[in-house]
């Protein structure tokens, strides 16, 4: 199997206004059969960088490459082997699920079979006549996503598919989708703006902000960039005192707890024995959740 | 061939959409008056149309068609067939599947002046009908008696849809710029009128408005009978050729598509 990248973007920059920069500088390196989760908060760039992969978005800065080749000279044969779902479902409403498929069976040059398999794949085969516009979101989704798999593609570029999609819609979505790359080896970009989404189906992981990307790398190393900086939020029955108390760990108040790093777990027992011995009751000890802001601030501060 | 599957394609979208309404509401709306009148006032009209059935009903219906209802008709199709993608969010899907700009451009441009066509057909077949069933319900009307005259009948269409070769181009072209279906329609709307207006004061230069021409058939009809081009019809053609590739040239050097 080759080991170029299914996607290599290098030195790629976007703006659509000449003063506010909306990709800088953006390499990515999506490897074969990886599930690589595009993560950051919304506006910060990952629409315009999945609509510059297609070829929506005419490349200013930089290149793109899919498959190894190049997306502004060979986008028609590298589309053939590409599906996509970006932003809101693009369905034809007056038409039924079967209908819709067909309008992209024929450009595909994909077997008429894929129709009933993909239909059964997104659990949709049952809805005979009803057009799509009567669909709930999530069927809607689901179609969209079936529109995307219809010639088994080698490469799946999903933009924030669990968008809208309730609890079960959203656990259907992320089985699905570990499914192809498990069961059918596709390669999936996935973009999200919500961490704990992403850390459950990917195996590789960038992180961009502002136009910029912060991280890329291994859902492994991701993590292992978050326990170095562990943070532990401990309530008090008097956390001005506590604090006082454990100024060696440098300890600060925020959100109603004291919060403080610690290297090791040892660190925690000690820290609770410093507590009740200094006459401070204890309610709760935790290691704090890592959100996508704590962990944009994290790599921030670590990156200066 | 990769164009036919575009062609297919696009031509499957249409199914069950109001383009497919307003053509068959469109060609039936002149037949229907026609044959409301052939049946309630023959006292009238059976002298009238005495000594050449056809080519009167015909004459009178591709001018009442050609003043107003078919320039209307082909602004609306212009734009309800891209509305199709605007009104789904369905463009940057088209964009991202594996077809080439000219395939996507040309198959839905196509495809209007194929619903323009299944217009006509509806249009003759409704008009044919008319005769008919006038002739039927009143053995005064002499249609059944007389031929059809086949070749009057196509260089009328063929004239007709000349006419309109313009303003086809221009419609859908400013149809794939505007998002909204008003956009296109509104501007449609007032270059027709401005252009009945511009050939009601006889301007010199009436010819060269793209909007005029179908009128400017209806009144050559008049004059001399449907046999040669006219000039305004060789103009027609001129901005087809123009518009057509000035809408693809603008689809092509979009920076954002879909």
């Amino acid at each position: 199997m080759s080991t170029t990248p299914v996607i290599q973007t290098e030195a790629l920059h976007y703006h659509f206004s000449p003063d506010v920069k909306t990709l800088d500088n953006i390499n990515l390196t999506v490897e074969r059969g990886s599930v690589y989760g595009f993560l950051g908060p919304n506006g910060a760039g990952k629409t315009t960088t999945l609509r510059l992969l297609l070829g929506l978005l005419r490349n200013q800065q930089g290149s793109i490459r899919i498959f190894g080749e190049d997306i502004a000279t060979n986008r028609i044969s590298i589309l053939r082997k590409v599906g996509s779902l970006i932003e809101q479902p693009s369905l034809y409403g007056h038409l039924t699920a079967r209908e819709n498929l067909e309008v992209y069976r024929r450009i595909y040059g994909a077997d008429k079979s894929r129709i009933e398999a993909t239909l059964a794949l997104v659990d949709l085969s049952g809805t005979g006549s009803k057009k799509a516009k009567q669909f709930s979101l999530g069927m809607k989704q689901r179609l969209s996503i079936a529109v995307a798999l219809l010639h088994r593609p080698e490469l799946l570029i999903l933009d924030e598919p669990t968008n809208g999609l309730d609890p079960n819609g959203i656990i259907e979505t992320r089985e699905l989708i570990k499914k192809l790359n498990r069961d059918e080896g596709v390669t999936i970009i996935v973009s999200s703006h919500i961490l704990a989404e992403i850390e459950k189906m990917a195996t590789h992981v960038g992180i961009i902000h502002k136009g910029r990307l912060l991280f890329q790398g291994t859902q492994p190393e991701l993590q292992h960039l978050q326990e170095k900086e562990s943070i532990v939020q401990i309530d008090t029955s008097d956390n001005r005192a506590a604090q006082g108390l454990l100024q060696q760990y440098s300890a600060v108040e925020r959100n109603g707890c004291v919060e403080l790093a610690c290297a090791d777990r040892t660190d925690v027992a000690a820290i609770n024995r410093t507590l009740v011995a200094g006459g401070i009751d204890v309610y709760r000890l935790q290691p704090r959740q890592n959100d996508l802001e704590q962990l944009f601030l994290d790599i921030t501060s670590g990156n200066q | 061939m990769n164009f036919i599957t575009s062609l297919r394609s696009e031509i499957l979208k249409t199914k069950r959409t109001s383009s497919v309404w307003i053509s068959l509401l469109g060609a039936l709306f002149i037949p229907s008056i026609f044959l409301i009148m052939y049946l309630t006032r023959p006292d009238k009209l059976v002298p009238r149309l005495m000594m050449a059935p056809w080519q009167i009903h015909f004459s009178q219906g591709w001018q009442g068609m050609n003043s107003f209802l078919f320039p209307m008709y082909i602004i609306l199709i212009c734009a309800l067939i891209p509305q199709i993608e605007f009104k789904n969010n369905a463009w940057k899907q088209v964009f991202a599947s594996p077809q080439s700009t000219a395939q996507v451009y040309f198959a839905k441009f196509l495809t209007v002046h194929l619903m323009i066509l299944f217009f006509y057909a509806l249009f003759v077949a409704f008009m044919l009908m008319t005769g008919v069933v006038s002739d039927l319900a009143n053995s005064k009307y002499t249609f059944l008696e007389r031929r059809v005259p086949w070749s009057v009948l196509m260089q009328l269409n063929a004239k007709t849809y000349i006419s309109i070769l313009g303003i086809s181009a221009i419609q859908f072209w400013l149809s794939l710029r505007f998002k909204s279906f008003v956009g296109p329609v509104g501007i449609g709307l007032a270059l027709l009128v401005g252009g009945t207006i511009a050939t009601g004061f006889g301007w010199e230069h009436v010819s060269k408005i793209p909007y005029a021409h179908p009128i400017l058939t209806l009144m050559s009809m008049k004059d001399k009978g449907p046999l040669q081009l006219e000039n305004h019809e060789l103009n027609s053609i001129g901005y087809f050729i123009f518009f057509t590739a000035l809408g693809y040239w603008d689809l092509r050097t979009r920076k954002e598509r879909g």
